[in-house]
């Protein structure tokens, strides 16, 4: 009617690789952003001084530092979580950097709007919540999630069933789906006012509306600053509670 | 047109499933992450919990600092108050010892100051008492002779010297 044309998901999310094509290696646009988001942790703490009056970049590492300590692990499991604190960590910067980029110009498109390391970083933290529960408790770890003491004998099987379920599959599935969900939605949202806004400012008629459009997408930016932050604190607070129920699986 | 177009895009190229990964993807995704865990846990991090760890450390050493700082303030100056009321006491008791030892002396001045004013009375009483014992003495025989010279005119000359002379004396040396 508007003469309005949205690309399909596929011009939103799909990148053709630089150099690989086709390959296992193929670097696009997703697997540089993954890039970026090893170099730039590495060289923000390469560049913080060590000094016992911190300032610039030092601030900047023992904020990010001294966050993932007091908001996530501390609340979640306690002391007895700071060993976890480099899987935690990298987790939460790899997650923040890869979604910063939805707002990058030249970029503007987060990594894990893909699906790819969502379920990487679901995958580490299912591994972690199941090495954590062997070296802890055991095999018992294991009998006790498929063959659940607390419920009746005849209840077990179908319990077991659920919780084998739940544990393995369902939550690690929705932990990757909910990062990824976020910021595929955030992003065609992005993509939406963007096209928009272009698409009223060619069209006489409507003009009118344009600024309406232009105020929502620069809103919508700042607010995909805030997900980006929200998202990757979320993913690693819940790889916290999932690592705090392994270690006390009575909690 | 352009519909037309699309649609035969589509037909060509039937789109990807967005929730399936895609192998290179997940290839650098991985390469990324590990590799970021990996220097975070061995190389990164470290050094910086181990800035932070010295911080707290050497903050908690300065709290500590002061805190034993102040306590040994507090020390000193109950240490300082109870020699005060020590040196207070001790003024007290040599005052109190001195105006004690000033009281007796001067009671004792007193005394021997008495003793030594009796015994000048008692001298002077005994000296005041020997010159009249000898004035009397050395006025005896004049006054007797005053008073037999004055009875013998009041009597026109009819006493006798010898006899009333040894009565006036009688009379002038008993007590009254």
């Amino acid at each position: 009617m508007f003469g309005l044309e949205f690309p399909s998901i596929d011009n939103l999310v799909k990148w053709p690789s630089y150099f690989g094509e086709g390959t296992f290696y193929g670097l696009n646009k997703i697997g540089i952003i993954s890039l970026i988001a090893l170099i730039v942790p590495v060289l923000m703490f390469h560049f913080a001084r060590k000094d016992l009056v911190p300032r610039g970049m030092q601030n900047v590492v023992e904020l990010t530092v001294e966050f993932v300590e007091q908001q996530i692990i501390m609340p979640s499991i306690g002391p007895a979580g700071m060993r976890y604190m480099p899987l935690l960590l990298s987790i939460f910067l790899f997650v923040f950097i890869g979604n910063f980029f939805e707002v990058i110009p030249t970029f503007q498109m987060p990594a894990n709007a893909r699906m790819a390391n969502p379920l990487i970083l679901a995958i580490v933290s299912l591994v972690t919540y199941v090495g954590v529960g062997f070296k802890h408790h055991g095999f018992s770890f294991l009998k006790e999630t498929i063959w659940p003491s607390f419920v009746p004998v005849g209840l077990r099987p179908l319990v077991g069933l659920i919780e084998f379920l739940t544990v393995f599959i369902i939550r690690p599935f929705a932990l990757a789906v909910r990062l990824f969900a976020n910021m595929l939605a955030g992003h065609i949202l992005l993509v939406t006012f963007g096209v928009l806004c272009i698409t009223l400012f060619t069209l006489s008629p409507l003009v009118i509306v344009l600024p309406f459009s232009f105020i929502m997408l620069v809103l919508l930016t700042a607010f995909e600053m805030f997900v980006s932050f929200l998202q990757a604190f979320v993913f690693a607070l819940l790889t916290a509670v999932f690592i705090d129920s392994s270690l006390n699986p009575a909690h | 047109m352009y519909y037309a177009l699309l649609a035969a895009e589509e037909i060509a190229e039937e789109p990807s499933n967005p929730i399936i990964p895609v192998w290179n993807e997940l290839f650098w995704g991985a390469i990324s992450f590990f590799l970021l865990w990996a220097l975070i846990r061995y190389v990164l991090l470290p050094p910086v919990q181990r800035a932070m760890n010295d911080r707290a450390a050497t903050i908690q050493a300065d709290r500590d600092a002061a805190d034993a700082a102040k306590a040994q303030a507090v020390s000193a100056s109950t240490e300082l108050e109870d020699q005060l009321a020590g040196v207070r006491a001790e003024a007290a008791s040599i005052i109190e010892q001195a105006r004690s030892e000033a009281d007796a002396e001067r009671e004792r001045l007193v005394a021997r100051a008495e003793r030594e004013v009796a015994a000048m009375r008692e001298i002077a009483e005994t000296e005041i008492q020997t010159e009249r014992e000898q004035a009397m003495q050395a006025l005896r025989p004049q006054v007797a002779d005053l008073a037999v010279g004055a009875a013998s005119k009041v009597m026109n000359g009819t006493v006798d010297l010898g006899r009333a002379r040894p009565v006036v004396n009688q009379i002038l040396n008993s007590p009254n």
